[in-house]
């Protein structure tokens, strides 16, 4: 044990008990004052620590907590990063906190959330027995530039992580590229069949091959660039599936059923949470559950009983109103959010939240490619639109421009007055936040109406 | 019933960081005034018949996908527009459309790509990418308009002295970063680093734009007045945030 480290993880555990004193999350401070006392403090704390790694554009909380229940189930000793501190810093924190001060970890196991960007660094300090890659979209570009330049980013780190599996989305073109890059293992996950009967109109992330540049051919589209994908020029194509949808059973506003073939064994599988977009996510899972070797049907009591949270169709009752928290932060994703509102049977009021911080994105741009001219074809199920965030005078223009009646359309910028006048409504209220939106709300959340706070 | 037709180039390789908010905002501004649009996009492989349209738009796109374009550039289309362009056709061309209409693109590590040669202007790649919410405003013969934008680039353009510059910056780095220009005007061109949805929070640029275009077909056009509240909020909420600064 060196003295360093020994400061580093003591500094780091105090300032996050001063900051939870000070009723603060405290997600990534502890961690950037670890790091500022020994930069290399994550290798020593991860040693002898066996760590499941998610990375990739959207997916990343929600398959975590999926593959934290298999984990419990299965009886594993881990930690996990829950709170969405997916950088370097929270990822230190998070890993300080569960370590004795001399640095030893008290874990065998550690499930970590990692952001697209931070996982080349983090892969240099953690030993990765399974790194699970969700999907490579646009995201916030002026963070992470083009997606070529995010999938770098995913390749090293996974160049960095030699003994570990690696689950990818055999229907995106983009994370499929790297398998001729690297020498690890390999498992592809994937949807066989399309899953929305209606679809938004997206523009493709990822129209030509990534190899020979011809323009893709479909043989079926699930949603933005994912599907059956083949290029008729060089060949290249989606490959074979070890772990994969069969068939969407049934959607409804609180679940999916699925056909999921696991190795070769068909299971009947229910997922906790509704969206075409979570199917992904249960997949994603059920591949990493497959690496691990957990038992088949514990992964599948494990996809219906997860709980999620933190802003992914969380909902929050208050004063007998039902308010659904879905955060946004990219076009595909928030795509994804009106296929599911588009079913929605029920009239509601929408909120949406838009922040340009630097966690947000700092170009809201990405809000004139989301399809909301799709809302209306359901006017009839939305009362109104409410805007707020700091950005919500954009927000409200890009409703306008996207044929909704202005007069339907209301600025608030107070988030109190907001939620208040919100939970007065006679109808349920669909709130899609910005990350720090979100994080902001749920402080009001959590002060006037006593939900707990995100850390708890 | 009056009509323009808009020819959006490359739509699926330049539409990087909402592009596709300008064609939204020209079509409803326009079908607010009873306006008939048609919007036809022509991308690779497409033929190009410059005389069909009144408008076009050029949005920014990916560095990947660049070699398909050049090849599609060169095989026809650079000419067709360049022609166009000379023949005082209304462009807007934002980000890498911008750069696409100038004469060559030369990356940091001297790689040289050669573009449509419409405008005499030439960018250079650099290291450190320009990046953030900034200002400018154009010259009294484009009515002195404040124009607010998110610029996003790498390349540094450099205009030559046949090429007026859109536009003064009054925060942020503008085509450069050095001599305090912004964008690019020549005959019927408007070319920007102001990417995305541009025309919407800007709504008289957009208006400028659209009568320029009219105005061709019909000289006596007068375009009507439009409640831009909620443009205007959101115009003036960036430009105090940037003045503030």
């Amino acid at each position: 044990m060196s003295i360093r480290t020994f400061l580093s993880v003591t500094s780091c555990k105090l300032s996050r008990f001063i900051l939870r004193k000070l009723g603060k999350g405290g997600t990534n401070v502890p961690g950037r004052v670890a790091l500022a006392i020994d930069p290399h403090v994550l290798g020593k704390l991860a040693k002898g620590v066996t760590t499941i790694i998610v990375t990739g554009t959207n997916g990343k909380t929600t398959t975590s907590r999926m593959i934290e229940r298999s984990l419990e189930e299965s009886g594993y000793r881990f930690f996990a990063n829950k709170s969405g501190a997916n950088m370097l810093s929270g990822i230190t924190a998070e890993f300080a906190m569960h370590s004795g001060l001399g640095g030893k970890n008290k874990y065998p196991y550690a499930l970590i959330e990692c952001d697209e960007a931070a996982f080349k660094t983090v892969s240099k300090y953690v030993d990765a027995k399974c790194v699970v890659v969700t999907n490579v979209f646009r995201d916030q570009l002026d963070r992470y530039g083009e997606v070529t330049h995010t999938l770098n980013s995913i390749l090293t780190g996974i160049k960095n992580s030699p003994n570990a599996v690696v689950c990818i989305n055999a229907d995106d073109s983009l994370s499929v590229s790297m398998k001729d890059e690297i020498p690890n293992k390999v498992v592809f996950y994937g949807v066989e069949t399309e899953i929305y009967k209606n679809r938004v109109e997206e523009v493709s992330d990822a129209p030509y091959c990534i190899k020979c540049k011809t323009e893709y051919v479909y043989d079926y589209v699930t949603y933005g660039h994912l599907g059956g994908f083949r290029c008729p020029n060089c060949g290249y194509h989606r490959p074979q599936t070890e772990v994969s949808v069969e068939k969407v059973l049934e959607s409804t506003p609180d679940s999916s059923t699925i056909l999921l073939n696991l190795n070769g064994s068909e299971y009947q599988a229910t997922i906790n949470l509704p969206g075409g977009y979570n199917i992904y996510n249960a997949t994603a899972t059920a591949a990493a559950g497959y690496v691990l070797g957990i038992k088949n049907e514990t992964i599948i009591d494990a996809l219906s009983s997860f709980e999620c949270g933190f802003g992914r169709m969380e909902k929050f009752t208050v004063n007998g109103t039902d308010i659904r928290m879905i955060l946004i932060k990219n076009p595909a994703g928030c795509n994804q959010v009106l296929n599911f509102l588009s079913n929605n049977t029920t009239p509601s009021l929408f909120v949406v939240a838009l922040n340009d911080r630097f966690a947000d994105g700092t170009d809201i741009s990405w809000i004139w490619d989301v399809d909301f001219e799709k809302l209306n074809q359901i006017s009839d199920k939305l009362t109104e639109i409410w805007v707020t965030g700091r950005r919500a005078d954009d927000m409200a223009m890009r409703f306008k421009y996207a044929g909704i009646p202005v007069n339907k359309i209301k600025v608030m910028k107070d988030y109190e007055q907001l939620i208040d006048a919100a939970t007065k409504q006679q109808a349920p209220v669909y709130m899609m936040p910005t990350y720090t939106a979100m994080l902001d709300i749920r402080e009001i959340f959590s002060k006037n109406y006593g939900f707990k706070e995100f850390w708890e | 019933m009056y009509q323009l037709k808009i020819c959006h180039l490359y739509p699926d390789i330049l539409n990087l960081y909402g592009d596709r908010g300008n064609i939204i905002c020209m079509q409803k501004r326009m079908a607010w005034r009873g306006i008939q649009a048609e919007v036809t996009e022509v991308s690779v492989g497409d033929p190009l018949n410059y005389d069909d349209y009144d408008i076009f738009f050029i949005g920014g796109g990916q560095d990947f996908e660049q070699e398909v374009l050049l090849k599609d550039l060169a095989d026809g289309k650079a000419k067709a527009i360049t022609q166009a362009v000379n023949e005082e056709k209304v462009f807007l061309a934002i980000c890498g459309g911008y750069q696409m209409l100038g004469n060559y693109y030369k990356t940091w590590d001297g790689k040289e790509c050669e573009f449509v040669g419409a405008l005499d202007l030439y960018t250079v790649g650099a290291k450190e990418r320009m990046i953030g919410n900034y200002m400018y405003q154009c010259d009294a013969a484009d009515d002195g308009i404040v124009v607010v934008g998110f610029e996003n680039h790498s390349g540094k353009t450099y205009l030559s002295d046949k090429v007026r510059p859109m536009g003064k910056v009054l925060a942020g780095s503008g085509n450069n970063g050095e001599d305090g220009t912004e964008g690019a005007r020549y005959k019927n061109v408007f070319a920007t680093y102001s990417h995305g949805p541009l025309l919407p929070k800007n709504p008289k640029l957009a208006d400028l734009i659209l009568k320029t275009a009219l105005k061709r077909r019909y000289p006596d056009i007068v375009l009507e007045e439009l409640d831009d509240t909620f443009e205007n909020n959101a115009h003036d909420y960036m430009v105090q945030r940037l003045s503030a600064k």
